[in-house]
């Protein structure tokens, strides 16, 4: 078995690599984009029947699963032990704590890197190194792993493909051959619908081929979180910078991550949600004015609003696709183009709820939250005004 | 501008600083933060306030790239090329990182993005506030259910000390990194010192690896005893240093180690008939209270009439500033030679008797010496009518012996006692503290599931454990969980109760959960109770009821489902 693993990760590689060099051409149409992730199963599969055939049985069109199923009977794993990918993000470090709190046996993949992610280990899950973009890495942190939960994005300033979709694939394939029970994949919220963004194209390529992986999948399409907005709005408010916005009219159903976490994992130990494609959204969608507006409200003062129009943003976005060194930059401000249509980034979740028996009153609103954040801060400053009160009274 | 500086005001800090102290996100501040510089209006004098006003408006429009840009020309540092080449650069940094960052739907949120705030503080969902000022010791930290408590305390801010026999390798990678380890051994008194030094609480969740007697009676009984006893010496010391003033120390009520001190103590008779002439046909009765020549205070006598008694009591002279309602029960060390006694509590105004109220527990006594726990709350009303017992209003206590429901006692030398007459050796009478919270979980367990031929074995080490956990004198919450799952927890109801009914298995995660809430609930002190998944019965099977209780993150499961359990069992 390990001679068999061993030769996987190089072929994995060349596959998704080959992959890579015809998919990511901004922007594709649909039916190009299908065709390409076709392409890329092919082969891959063509290197499982020739990995599980190598003992001398006569190749059948099925014998994935037969690799699949021998491998997970050689080791009978328990299902309270899953691996989270991308467990440092905002997403990812809450489906581990509250993974860990629900009694799973957590691994983490996280990258190596200097400043190793302290607060995992702190919390008690098992932090193993490894790295989407290099597939040779990943055989070694499935062995013994129940369900996979990949929660990982690639950061803002590397290209767009190397995590989220050549590490995926490699991923998955890798899930699929060591059997793997169970995958779980976030997604983006109308991904299917516009494929000129490269990351949702990315995601959408990435269900689809997931889909077709044969692996028993749960799907979650996320619209937006609120963990971001603390960052972006609540935090420059209260230090008095400028907040930047658009005057796009799109609606977002911001969602607490912490509920995501807390959904997912109903949904995932839930048996009949299986080979499943769920969206979870937040109960109200909004638009980046109301946030703001909002913001101002709870902290008690005005915010200085730069906006910028969505022209501008469309605008810079054609620009820098003009030059080869900026197409990164490019494929970033790609969402300029979703912005600037009013769609809302939201579903009804009434039909969701019910499935997984969550009560709506559970689930925390953004006044709530963005309510919370400021009343803790505020007190928080107070309290260390009153600390500092002798040596600070002149400020 | 009025607004701002009002902000600061407020805050005392400037903006740069208080992000770092809260633990707001500080993103690399070499890119996108201006230094503060004396040109900053956040820093000018007062006096100068009032006349900036104009100024400030116009900054306020402007945004922060202006602000960078005015600092130019105030100092010759500021027109160095290299300097002003640098700050542009930041300055278009930071704009640039804004402008793209409205691009995009997602955020990838940098390490520190999150702060404090959302990790450990109040905004995380697991946070207790107890928590930070806690250090647990669990015992038993790598067993099944022991590394999921061990995480969970983690996650909720706990500090917490974990024993382990030997501190090997893979056991310390089990463990997570903040947790402190302790090497030692339950079945080793000497090595349990270091380990509970600085705890508050215990969670003792190991067990025997084998069924061996042996092993069972050093981990499940020895190991108990020897935890609470190291535990309650690390306390006793505390209350020593703290020259009596520890919440942890009992309040001596009367000690009996002289002539002197008995004082006070008056012998009164009585009988429960008024009927005169009953009493005229029979023996009489008598008592005497006497500190004898072997050191020791005897209340001794007899009871031949029917319905007739003999008690002693005294008026409370508590030392200043302490008041029995900070206090537990009584706790008596006596040598009762296997009689019963009568407790009487009085309460009301000293100045008039007649308003008082009194309130009675009967408390058994052995064969020797032995030290007699009486909780308040065991005391019952004589008149029915009457409010349950304030300990705040005692001030009288009575200790009565009547011959009605004697148990006979065989004594060792085989001769019968006579019921009636009574002798009661006293050594001191102390009030027990009040603890509101439990000190020491113990996982025991159920029986069922264990294999039939060793299930005594186990069940007798395991009460064994229990009883002298119990007798320590800590509080105590004692978690019997049906067969052990390894599945996540908080999936189903669960069932608590008492006395041996369940049936059912329990998710480790579940137990863990338990254990944790059970450390800050008021209602899991001093009990003892079965936990296991809700029974769902066949169709036409249900045979009773039992309130299930499904754990979740909103609601408080323990709290109902305990208080309806009784204490001291």
């Amino acid at each position: 078995m390990a001679s068999r693993l061993g030769s996987l990760p190089p072929q994995l590689a060349s596959t998704s690599l080959h992959h890579h060099r015809h998919h990511l051409r901004p922007p594709q149409c649909s039916g190009q984009a299908s065709l390409s992730w076709r392409r890329a199963v092919a082969p891959a599969q063509l290197e499982l029947i020739s990995v599980s055939t190598s003992p001398g049985k006569i190749p059948k069109p099925f014998s994935t699963t037969a690799v699949a199923t021998s491998l997970s009977q050689g080791t009978p794993v328990r299902p309270t032990s899953i691996l989270v990918v991308g467990a440092t993000g905002t997403l990812g470090r809450q489906v581990v704590r509250r993974a860990l709190d629900e009694g799973y046996d957590v691994r983490c993949l996280v990258r190596p890197r200097p400043a190793p992610a302290d607060f995992l280990r702190d919390w008690g899950a098992t932090v193993v190194n490894g790295d989407l973009s290099k597939p040779e890495t990943i055989p070694a942190t499935l062995v013994g792993v129940h369900t996979v939960i990949d929660c990982a994005t690639g950061r803002p300033e590397e290209p767009i493909g190397t995590v989220d979709w050549e590490g995926k694939v490699a991923l998955i394939q890798c899930a699929k051959a060591m059997g793997i029970q169970k995958y779980v994949f976030y997604s983006i919220h109308n991904c299917d619908k516009h494929p000129e963004v490269p990351l949702m194209e990315i995601k959408h390529c990435t269900e689809k081929f997931l889909q077709d992986s044969g692996l028993n999948y749960l799907i979650i399409r996320l619209c937006g979180f609120m963990q971001g907005l603390i960052g972006q709005y609540a935090v420059p408010i209260l230090e008095e910078k400028s907040v930047w916005g658009t005057d796009a009219p799109t609606r977002i159903a911001y969602m607490d991550t912490q509920d995501v976490s807390r959904l997912t994992f109903i949904a995932m130990r839930n048996e009949k949600i299986n080979k499943e494609l769920l969206t979870f959204a937040g109960p109200r969608a909004w638009t980046t004015q109301e946030v703001i507006t909002l913001c101002e409200r709870l902290a008690g003062q005005d915010a200085n609003v730069t906006t910028v129009p969505v022209s501008i943003l469309k605008f810079t976005r054609q620009l820098t696709r003009l030059f080869q060194w900026t197409n990164d930059v490019a494929d970033r401000l790609a969402f300029s183009e979703v912005l600037s249509s009013d769609i809302v980034f939201s579903v009804p979740m009434a039909e969701t709820y019910n499935l997984l028996g969550v009560d709506q009153k559970d689930i925390v609103t953004l006044e709530r939250y963005l309510q919370d954040y400021f009343t803790n801060i505020l007190k928080k400053l107070k309290d260390l005004k009153a600390q500092s009160k002798q040596t600070d009274i002149f400020l | 501008m009025a607004l701002r500086q009002i902000y600061h005001l407020e805050t005392g800090l400037r903006p740069s600083s208080s992000s770092s102290l809260v633990g707001i996100p500080v993103l690399n501040p070499g890119r996108l933060r201006f230094k503060p510089s004396p040109a900053l209006p956040l820093a000018r004098p007062r006096s100068e306030l009032g006349g900036s006003e104009e100024q400030g408006k116009a900054e306020k429009g402007d945004g922060d790239a202006k602000k960078g840009r005015r600092k130019e020309g105030v100092t010759l540092d500021d027109v160095n090329p290299v300097g002003l080449g640098r700050r542009s650069r930041q300055i278009f940094d930071e704009v640039w990182r804004k402008f793209s960052g409205l691009g995009q739907i997602s955020r990838s949120l940098t390490d520190d993005d999150d702060g404090l705030l959302l990790i450990r503080g109040p905004m995380c969902e697991f946070t207790v506030p107890e928590a930070q000022d806690t250090t647990v010791l669990v015992v038993g930290a790598t067993s099944r259910i022991g590394r999921i408590v061990v995480r969970k305390l983690m996650l909720r801010g706990y500090k917490v000390k974990a024993l382990v026999r030997k501190a090997d390798p893979e056991v310390i990678d089990m463990l997570p990194r903040s947790v402190s380890i302790v090497v030692g051994d339950v079945g080793e008194p000497s090595t349990l010192r270091a380990a509970v030094q600085g705890c508050n609480k215990i969670i003792y969740c190991a067990t025997a690896r084998s069924a061996i007697t042996g092993d069972l009676n050093r981990v499940d009984y020895q190991g108990v005893c020897n935890v609470t006893k190291a535990f309650q010496d690390y306390n006793n010391q505390l209350a020593q240093l703290r020259a009596g003033k520890s919440s942890k120390s009992k309040l001596l009520l009367a000690k009996f180690k002289s002539a002197e001190s008995l004082e006070g103590w008056e012998v009164r008779k009585g009988t429960y008939f008024q009927d005169v002439v009953a009493a005229k046909y029979d023996g009489g009765m008598d008592a005497k209270f006497e500190f004898t020549e072997t050191g020791d205070a005897v209340f001794s006598g007899y009871v031949f009439t029917r319905g007739g008694y003999v008690e002693l009591s005294k008026k409370f002279s508590l030392p200043l500033g302490s008041t029995l309602d900070r206090y537990d029960g009584l706790l008596l060390s006596v040598g009762g030679n296997g009689k019963s006694y009568i407790l009487i509590l009085e309460t009301g105004p000293l100045a008039d008797t007649s308003q008082s109220k009194l309130y009675f527990a009967r408390i058994n006594t052995k064969v020797g010496f032995c030290r007699v726990r009486v909780p308040f709350s065991s005391f019952r009303p004589v008149k029915p009518d009457d409010p349950p017992l304030d300990p705040f209003l005692v001030h009288t206590l009575t200790i009565r012996f009547e011959p009605r429901r004697q148990k006979l006692v065989e004594a060792p030398g085989a001769n019968k006692q006579d019921p009636r007459s009574f002798k009661l050796i006293m050594e001191y009478i102390k009030a027990l503290p009040a603890g509101i919270e439990t000190d020491f979980i113990l996982v025991s367990c159920t029986g069922s599931g264990i294999e039939s031929s060793r299930r005594d074995q186990v069940l007798k080490a395991k009460k064994a454990g229990e009883d002298a956990l119990r007798r320590s004198g800590l509080g105590y919450t004692i978690i019997r969980p049906g067969p052990l799952q390894e599945e996540p927890g908080g999936q189903r109801a669960l069932i608590f109760d008492q006395g041996n009914r369940i049936s059912q298995g329990i998710s480790c995660a579940d137990v863990a959960d338990i254990c944790v809430k059970a450390l800050h609930d008021s209602t899991a002190r001093n009990k003892s109770f079965d936990v296991c998944y809700e029974y769902v019965a066949e169709q036409g099977n249900e045979l009773y009821e039992l309130v299930a209780h499904l754990p979740d993150k909103a609601n408080n499961y323990l709290t109902p489902a305990l208080s309806v359990l009784e204490k001291n069992t």
